[in-house]
Order: structure tokens, then sequence, then C-alpha cells
């Protein structure tokens, strides 16, 4: 049964890496006379110019950025929510919802414009703005759950030890969201990694390219061949720093989770 | 006891409203240096509001809280050095023993060699040195709960609060607490405010009982005074156990009567039924059929049972109630 739905979930990422291993023609017919295997695919993609890794450094740069940007903003504006009381509370958790669920398409021109009007074009760390405004809902969300749980005589106690608000974030509460910032890290950094369409827009300059944007401009041979191999080559080269990042991540939120419950 | 002008803690005029409803109505109430008051109440009677306030963890919409007569009402919970031991015991799950003590004390800027004096000193007092390195949650509920305690102490804060800090512990460890919850609080030169629902732990801990409901102070006293000379209804049926009897024996009035002041014999008022019988051993208790319904009467555990048993009772341990208001009325 585990094996079936490790199967499942694992999958589409097994055919993408078998894909990126095959020969163009061994695609479409699969009883191929001959070594149907090939490396020419990673060849081509790491043969580029600019190289691969550029674009992975990019991508990584904004994912970095909007990520320290959004939990930044994220964690004392959670924190204020969760203290409000009244319908404001109502009110704005119900905006973050709306916010959150807004049909992304909707913004680009509108993003477009403002790129345009604040130069904004062509610079990754201007790029994680968008981003960083496209996540902040969810993350809001996310760690206000996370801050509802924490029961409330703990903050109570760091006050009357005369804990300043600063010092009870630090010393007290983000400690026990440690879990909690993990998981809602790993959701923002992995939204700006795969986010396409306003990085097309707002980057032209080869050179700054973030991942799903190099990977699309990837050409076949001609204008009548899809090269599905070099796709899906780019794609495992690309999902390799998140499949990383994710496993590390996994080990503190476990971590985090148990802490204080086994020996420490 | 009772405190000096100006000396201790004094709570006056004391009130908290929320959205309208009254949590807590003008409480009066002082406490002496070294003085144990206990807060004592059902749930929702505004015990841990009072407390709250005390702390300043929740603000007052009326009222004042004054220290040796000093107004601390608009102070920060962290500048009223208040010590306030919570029923979740609410210790840093992330932070080891040692490390739940020596927050406070880090980040008001205490040299390190001093914090380790103080700690080291706390942990001893309290029994505690083997376990400074553990974290709460390999902690039992009692050793739990005498951490909290040492956060407390260690900061030697000028009122000490208690929330319910048995409640989460077992009914023999709470009794064998007791008396060392005393010798660690009480008769030193703060003032203490203990919470709690429990009429039993309240007679154990506390110099004087606070006895509030529905927000309101209903009496203070001494535990014989609030036994004996109750001021309404709801004071003389909350304290003791078992429950007072109350009796419709006329029009305009209700009488109450303890159940240990019944007697069974021969003679008395009115013939009775026994129902059943409760051995407890040091007493026994029996539910018995009167005409002004089922009443209880505590008897020695042998006491022999007359053939043909009779209700009766002295003058002097009525206690008379208006039927509607619950006040109590003059013999």
């Amino acid at each position: 049964m585990r094996l079936l739905v490790l199967l499942w979930s694992l999958g589409p990422l097994l055919w993408q890496l078998r894909t990126s291993l095959l020969r163009p023609e061994a695609l479409v017919a699969p009883l191929l006379e001959g070594n149907p295997w090939t490396l020419a695919n990673y060849q081509l993609v790491l043969s580029g110019d600019p190289p691969f890794w550029q674009y992975l450094a990019n991508s990584t740069l904004v994912g970095l950025a909007t990520t320290l940007l959004t939990l930044l903003l994220a964690v004392p504006c959670a924190y204020g929510l969760q203290r409000l009381r009244g319908p404001m509370r109502w009110g704005v958790g119900l905006a973050l919802v709306a916010a959150a669920m807004f049909p992304t398409v909707l913004l680009f021109l509108a993003l477009l414009e403002i790129a345009r009007s604040f130069g904004l074009a062509n610079n990754l760390l201007a790029l994680s703005l968008p981003y960083t405004a496209l996540s902040l809902p969810l993350a809001v969300l996310l760690l206000r759950a996370a801050f509802a749980d924490l029961p409330g005589e703990l903050e109570d106690a760091a006050r009357l030890e005369g804990l300043g608000l600063g010092q009870r974030l630090r010393f007290v509460l983000l400690p026990l969201l440690g879990p909690a910032l993990a998981s809602t890290a790993i959701l923002v950094f992995l939204a700006s990694w795969n986010e396409y369409a306003i990085a097309l827009t707002w980057i032209s300059r080869s050179d700054l390219l973030t991942l799903p944007i190099a990977i699309a401009r990837i050409g076949g041979g001609s204008v009548f061949t899809i090269p599905y191999g070099a796709f899906a080559a780019a794609t495992v080269l690309g999902s390799l720093p998140l499949m990383l990042l994710v496993l590390l991540a996994q080990r503190s939120i476990v971590s985090g989770l148990t802490r204080g419950a086994v020996k420490g | 006891m009772s405190p000096g002008f100006g000396n201790g803690l004094e709570l006056r005029q004391l009130g908290r409203e929320v959205g309208g409803r009254c949590l807590l109505d003008r409480l009066d109430l002082q406490v002496a240096p070294g003085e144990c008051v206990a807060l004592l109440g059902p749930s929702g009677c505004g015990k841990s509001t009072t407390l709250r306030l005390v702390a300043g963890l929740d603000p007052a919409s009326g009222g004042q809280v004054l220290l040796d007569g000093v107004d601390l009402t608009g102070r920060s919970p962290g500048e009223r050095q208040v010590a306030m031991v919570f029923q979740s015991y609410a210790l840093y799950p992330h932070l080891s023993v040692e490390g739940n003590l020596e927050l406070g004390l880090k980040v008001r800027g205490m040299a390190p060699r001093e914090r380790q004096r103080r700690i080291d000193a706390t942990l001893e007092l309290l029994q505690l040195g083997e376990l400074r390195q553990r974290r709460p949650a390999q902690l039992s509920g009692g050793q739990r709960q005498r951490v909290a305690l040492a956060r407390a102490l260690l900061r030697q804060p000028r009122i000490v609060l208690l929330d319910e800090p048995m409640s989460n512990l077992d009914a023999q460890l709470r009794e064998d607490l007791r008396p060392e919850l005393r010798r660690l609080l009480c008769g030193r030169e703060q003032p203490v405010i203990y919470v709690t629902h429990d009429q039993q732990e309240a007679v154990g801990m506390a110099d004087r009982i606070a006895l509030l409901e529905a927000g309101r102070l209903q009496q203070v006293g001494s535990p014989r005074e609030l036994y004996t000379n109750p001021a309404n209804r709801f004071v003389a049926s909350f304290l003791g156990r078992p429950a007072i009897n109350l009796l419709a024996i006329e029009p305009g009035r209700q009488l109450g009567l303890r159940p240990e002041h019944l007697r069974l014999g021969d003679d008395g008022a009115v013939a009775a039924r026994l129902l059943r019988r409760e051995w407890w051993g040091h007493q026994q208790l029996l539910w018995v059929d009167s005409p002004w319904g089922t009443l209880r009467v505590l008897t020695a555990p042998e006491a022999p049972m007359p053939p043909e048993p009779r209700l009766g009772w002295q003058r002097r341990h009525e206690l008379w109630f208006d039927p509607d208001s619950g006040a109590r009325l003059a013999a």
C-alpha cells in the first residue's frame, strides 16, 4: 500500500527523469533498435549561453529575497491579527482569504505598468516585490493559525517577566513557531521558484531570466520540433535544489515538532 | 488579620467590562503583607479576571490597584513586580528548567554571576537541582508546578498570584503540596492571592476567603466567619459539604440548616424516614425524607437509629434567608 502511494506521487517525477535520459527518437518509437539512453539532453541544457547555473542562481536569489521579505512582513502582521479583537479581526481575515484567492492573471497588466513607471524591469530583487505581495496573504493566514495554537498564558508569563514585544517574539514565540515558519518559507519559496507569467513580463535580459522562463526558451532544431528531452532535463536540474531544500527543512520541521518531547 | 492602612495590596472599586458584559463589578479587597487571600467561586465568577487585573494583563475598566499605597493601575505587567503561577504553568517548552528561570533575569540585564547564584538558590529551595537540564515535557505535573513556582519566586516579587495552581494535579498530590506551598509563599512580606474553585483548597491555603459569584464579591472573611455567619444563601450553600439543607418552613422565609446540625432522635419537630445511608468512616451521611423534602443529616458513624426517628435542631443553628433574593434575614 505504501509503495503504491509512493509510486503514485513519484510517478510524474520518474517519468520526467526517464524522458530526460532518452534519445528524442526513442520517445516516439518505444521499440527502437539500439541503445535508447543518452545524456545529450543534459549536455544541450548545460552548454547553453548564459550557462544553466546562472538561471538557477537567479531563481535562488529571487526566491530567497521573496521568502525573507514575506516572513519579515507576515510575522508581525499575523501576530497583530491574532491579538486583534472585534469585527476588524473578522473583516481583515476575510480580506486576506479573498486576496489569497484573487486570480493573478488579472494583475499582469497593472503590474507591468507599475514595473515600467518605477523602472523595476530587468531587476531580480524588484521581481521579489510582486512575489511577496502575492505570497503574503497565505503566509499571514498560515502564521496566524500557528500563533493561535500557542497557549496565551505563555505570552502572559513572558509579559509578567518584563519581556517587551520584541523580546517575547524573539525568545518565546518565534522559537516555538519554528516548524510553522519553515513550512511557510518553503511554500513561499516554491511559489516564487515556479512563477512564470510575471517573470516573463518583467525580465527580458537573457542573463537575468529565472528558471521557468529559461526552460521555456529552450529551442529545438527547427520550429517544428519540440525538445521534450531538453525540457525534461532542465526540469530535473531545476527540481534538484528544491528537493534538497525540502529535505533539509523537513528535518528541522520534524525536530521542531518533537522538541521538548524527547531528550533534548 | 486585617491590613493596616495603605499597607499591602488594596483593590479599590476594581471592575472590568467587555463588550457591555460585566466580568467584575467594583471589587473592594485588601490583602495584608504576608497574608494569603483565596478568591473562591464557581467558574466564570470573576476570580481569574481579578487576578489578571492585579497582574496588569488585562486593562481595568474602573477602579485602582494599590500596593503599599502606590497606584499600579497604569503600569505594565513587567513593571508591577508581580509573579503569577498559571493553571497550565506556562513554562517555555523550548527551554530547559534552567533556561525557563534564566530568561526573565537575562532580559532585565542581570549579570551572569548574580543570575546563576539566584537560580542555584531557588532550585535548591524547591529541590529541583537534578532537573535543571530537563525540558518541561520531560517533567511530571508536580515537578512542572514546582518549576513554575520557582520561576515566580526567583524574581523576588512584591505580589504573588496563583491561578488554580493545583487543578492539574491529582487529589493526593494536591493535599501533599498544600503545606509546602504555604511554607514557600505565605507569611513572607508579599501579599498572596490564591484563585481556586475548590473550597478545601481555599480553606487549606488561605487566611481569608473572598467568595465571588457572577462578578460580585459575596463575602470576605476567615473560613470560620463564612461558614458560621454567611452573608447570604449563596455563601451558605457554596461552603460546606455535604451542602446546607434549605427548608421552606414558613412563607416569606427560608430556613438553612447544616447537615451536622440536624438530629435524628426519639423527640423532635417532625417525623422522618431514613432513605439511604452513606458510610464515610469518620462520619455517616443520612438521606432523610421529611415533610419539607429530602434532607441531608450528618451523624457519628456508629450513631444508633431510633425505631421511629424524629427530626430536630437547635434554634441557635438556624440561618434564615429571603427566598427570592437569598439575602440573610435576622433570626
